[in-house]
């Protein structure tokens, strides 16, 4: 492929992809994000390649692997087009039918359509699935159409239309003060406005000014960046670049952490392939601005995704946070001025130079317009990614797109804005989700994970886990973080085994407020927000674990196992899938479990078929559990 | 050359082959007729008695030599083991030096070099270390100090499979911990550790991105979604004889063996 060296080259090239780009034209995509992968995708690939072969359908039939659509929990899913019509938990075997049923006998395969749960209907179509059908998707739009290592694919979409416009008829300025006007506020957590931080960068002294893409996404429960990285790599290079010709940066770094291989390699080979067509590198389309991008992967340290430490891990050091008397934004990679944005921001770009600012804005509420991904996890019926614009309610996405909660078991919290974010009871299940409404109630935005908790999960467990999980992962710089998470996380343990004095929840609380206003970055000072906002909503759960009890039967120090004798029916697997042997019993005498041996790992409570194995709390359990430390 | 005359008798005695081959040598060698030989051999055989250099302690030396060179070869062994390691860690080094190359031997890249070290090697072995700190001009304390701070490194060998046990919260409100607890149960070592047989490396991780599928294990790149307690067992087996069975077909085909249980939340 030759480079263009001019616009005219460029527009000529997407002309002819258009014209060749026949809309009658058969294609099955087969979604290859990390998920599907998970459910084998590349052999349903392979053997649909293999049955359009034998078919000798090899020019008719177009078969192409494209980015995440979301719907992660039924994957595969794979979507034949012109029909549209939707296949979901495909597997290898399914491929025959689809090539033979659906391409040559145009029938359509009941078994592999989506059911949804509450009509009992199959549904064909994408756009008629619930979950669907109450998103708006924007950024996520593309994910479904391309493939992400092939690039024509996104110019055939309308892919660098935007950066043609910024670089041929727009100023800096003009670009600068479309986002602005936008309001577009940073997707990674904080929600601060995308424009003021260009602005800063602009304006700051010092050369050369670098532009970062932030996919160092460690939220537990967020996911969207990956889908983004993976499925349309194109779409945040084209943002960056444009963001690089705003503020005159000239070199840009793709930050993607660790655990996600699969973005790293889609994003290197879209960079080869921007540079191949001269959208990267020197004298852009024959703009004259040069611009080049680097892919650094991270090396698995949560703290690192802090705007100071991604920009000390990207100089090759210890990824740790300092202190930002004066921000990255002024002074940060190599004390240059730097701009550092989330992946999803970053997507929006292109968007908002097409479209403008207006049309942004008339997305989402006032104060936070447009729209967002959320990733929708844990307890609920469909799992997945889903767009939507700011404002809807917590309602609307856990019922409407996520239906609701699986085994018809009762909501209790979500948990948003990953281990920085709070616990929202169901009494805010109306709150329209935006920036500021989040933050009223004690959660956050964060990078938009979504963790629905049922009836069986246990507050307190939360808390303890989220502390435990920052104790570990806290860089150690800071005595606030390093030492007081410690502290909180014994407490916690202590909480959670029963061991606890009513007065550790008020020790508990006060260390909680101590890390929130001395810890030197963002992690630490919103550390605590999980114990808070749990302390908050949901005091009965650590005054009933005071008491010995765990409602939610989780806490292992707070709960034992017993068989029901009257439904046990000697069968004898509940001791069959004892690890310690703790179970004794035999033919036609009841089990039973000593619990000075039960290691109470459940195995026996999902062995038994006859529920006779039941979890017990509080007053009613068997032994007493050890009195304080 | 022509047949040469090897004699069978000596003054009379009835000589072996080897006896034949040295007097040959001897006759050729010094030019002596063969009662000079006879002579000179009674001579020193008196002058041996002489010196009562009788049987015994010439095979004390005997031996003695015979240990001594034993010795040496062991001595030669180990010097040509070195020269193996030697060159092994010079091969390594040459793949280090190639990824050096890679980043041009740019310090900043010191992460991106120690992270394909690590996919390489499983593990950062300390010569690859002190190459890096020679080669980059580093101090050995700051490479430490990465490789102690990010999670990616492990400055001891690993076993031949990772396997990693999701503990984000999505996994860990649908059960990650037992999966991790059903693991160790199985592999007799906790997370972090590495089995005797060094055939597996357990780790929890933070999330892998792939909630949707909770609770998630991974076994090198193979991912495993929505599997139960039970299951890890079977999983695991899977790989236990993967290197004898298992070809690399057939372990694609492995996370196919479990679907997806409808009901599970």
């Amino acid at each position: 492929m030759p480079r263009f060296n001019s616009l005219e080259e460029f527009q000529k090239y997407r002309e002819n992809l258009s014209k060749k780009k026949d809309p009658k034209q058969i294609c099955i995509s087969v979604c290859s994000g990390t998920g599907c992968r998970a459910y084998a995708s590349e052999k349903v690939v392979e053997a649909l390649r293999q049955e359009i072969t034998k078919e000798k359908l090899d020019k008719v039939v177009e078969l192409k692997t494209i980015g995440c659509p979301g719907f992660c929990e039924k994957g595969t899913i794979v979507v034949v087009y012109p029909y549209g019509i939707c296949y979901v938990q495909v597997k290898p075997s399914d491929a025959s039918d689809i090539v033979k049923q659906t391409i040559i006998e145009r029938k359509i395969i009941d078994r592999l359509l989506y059911t949804d749960p509450k009509t009992n209907k199959k549904i064909v179509y994408e756009s008629d699935m619930p979950f669907y059908k109450h998103q708006r998707r924007i950024l996520m739009a593309n994910n479904s159409k391309i493939d992400p290592k092939n690039i024509d694919d996104y110019i055939s979409v309308g892919g660098y239309t935007a950066l043609v416009k910024a670089l041929f008829k727009m100023k800096p300025d003009e670009i600068l003060n479309e986002i602005k006007k936008s309001n577009l506020r940073g997707r990674g957590g904080g929600g601060f406005p995308a424009g003021r931080k260009w602005e800063t960068t602009k304006n700051a002294p010092g050369e050369p000014k670098y532009v970062i893409v932030n996919c160092d996404e460690g939220d537990p429960g967020a996911f969207m960046d990956r889908a983004l990285m993976e499925g349309n790599p194109h779409s945040v290079i084209e943002g960056l670049i444009i963001g690089g010709y705003t503020i005159g940066a000239h070199e840009g770094f793709i930050y993607i952490r660790q655990e996600y291989p699969l973005a790293v390699e889609n994003t290197e080979w879209a960079i080869k392939q921007c540079e191949e067509y001269g959208l990267l590198g020197k004298n852009i389309l024959g703009s004259g601005f040069d611009f080049t991008v680097k892919v650094h992967r991270g090396a698995g340290a949560f703290v690192s995704g802090e705007s100071s430490a991604l920009m000390s891990a990207i100089e090759g050091k210890v990824g740790e946070p300092r202190p930002k008397y004066i921000h990255t934004a002024v002074n940060g990679l190599w004390n240059k001025p730097s701009c550092l944005n989330n992946v999803e921001t970053w997507a929006n770009i292109p968007f908002i130079v097409n479209n403008g600012a207006q049309w942004f804005t008339s997305i989402g509420t006032a104060n936070s317009p447009g729209t967002k991904i959320f990733s929708l996890v844990g307890k609920v019926n469909n799992t997945g990614l889903i767009e939507v614009p700011m404002g809807v309610t917590l309602r609307e996405i856990i019922y409407d797109i996520g239906g609701g909660l699986p085994n018809g078991k009762r909501f209790k919290a979500v948990q948003t804005g990953g281990p920085s974010g709070g616990c929202i009871p169901e009494k805010y299940l109306d709150l329209p989700v935006d920036f500021d409404e989040l933050y009223n109630v004690g959660s956050m935005m964060g990078s938009g994970g979504m963790i629905v908790m049922d009836e069986d999960t246990c507050m307190v467990d939360v808390a303890r886990y989220f502390v435990d999980f920052l104790t570990e992962e806290s860089c150690g710089k800071c005595v606030p973080c390093r030492e007081g998470l410690r502290q909180m996380s014994r407490i916690l343990n202590d909480i959670t085994n029963g061991r606890a004095l009513p007065e550790d929840l008020d020790l508990l609380k006060e260390l909680s407020e101590v890390v929130q206003m001395s810890a030197l970055c963002a992690l630490g000072q919103s550390a605590p927000n999980p114990v808070l906002s749990t302390i908050k909503y949901f005091y009965d759960e650590y005054e009933a674990h005071l008491r010995g009890e765990c409602p939610a039967k989780v806490c292992k120090g707070l709960i034992s196992y017993v068989i029901d004798p009257d439904k046990c029916k000697s069968c004898g697997l509940c001791a069959k899938n004892c690890p310690v042997n703790a179970i004794t019993g035999g033919k036609k005498t009841v089990y039973r479990i000593d619990n000075s041996k039960c290691i109470k790992c459940g195995n026996c409570l999902d062995a038994c078929k006859f529920n006779a194995v039941s979890k017990v709390t509080g007053r009613n359990m068997v032994e007493v559990t050890p009195s304080k430390r | 050359m022509g047949k040469e005359k090897t004699k069978s008798h000596f003054v009379g005695v009835r000589l072996t082959e080897e006896q034949k081959r040295t007097l040959y040598n001897l006759q050729k060698k010094s030019e002596m007729s063969k009662s000079d030989i006879l002579l000179r051999g009674l001579e020193i055989l008196s002058e041996y008695y002489a010196l009562g250099l009788d049987k015994p302690p010439l095979s004390i030396e005997l031996k003695k030599l015979e240990e001594e060179a034993i010795q040496h070869i062991k001595a030669l062994k180990q010097i040509k083991q070195r020269e193996e390691s030697v060159k092994q860690m010079i091969q390594e080094l040459r793949e280090v030096d190639e990824i050096i190359d890679e980043y041009n031997g740019e310090k900043n890249a010191l992460i991106q070099i120690l992270l394909k070290i690590q996919e390489k090697k499983h593990w950062l072995p300390k010569p690859a270390l002190i190459w890096v700190s020679e080669r980059l001009n580093v101090p050995m304390a700051q490479i430490i100090q990465i490789a102690t701070f990010y999670k990616a490194f492990s400055l001891e060998p690993k076993g031949e499979n990772t396997v990693k046990v999701c503990l984000g919260t999505a996994c860990h409100v649908r059960g990650g911990a037992k999966i991790l607890e059903a693991a160790e149960q199985y592999l007799g070592v906790k997370s972090g550790g590495t089995t005797p047989d060094m055939k597996f490396t357990l780790e929890s991780v933070n999330c892998l991105g792939c909630c949707a599928l909770g609770p998630v294990m991974t076994i090198n790149n193979d991912y495993y979604g929505k599997i139960t307690p039970p299951q890890v067992k079977d999983i695991l087996s899977l790989y236990q004889r993967e290197n004898l069975i298992l070809t690399s077909e057939q372990k694609k085909i492995a996370p196919l063996a479990y679907k997806p249980t409808p009901q599970h939340g």
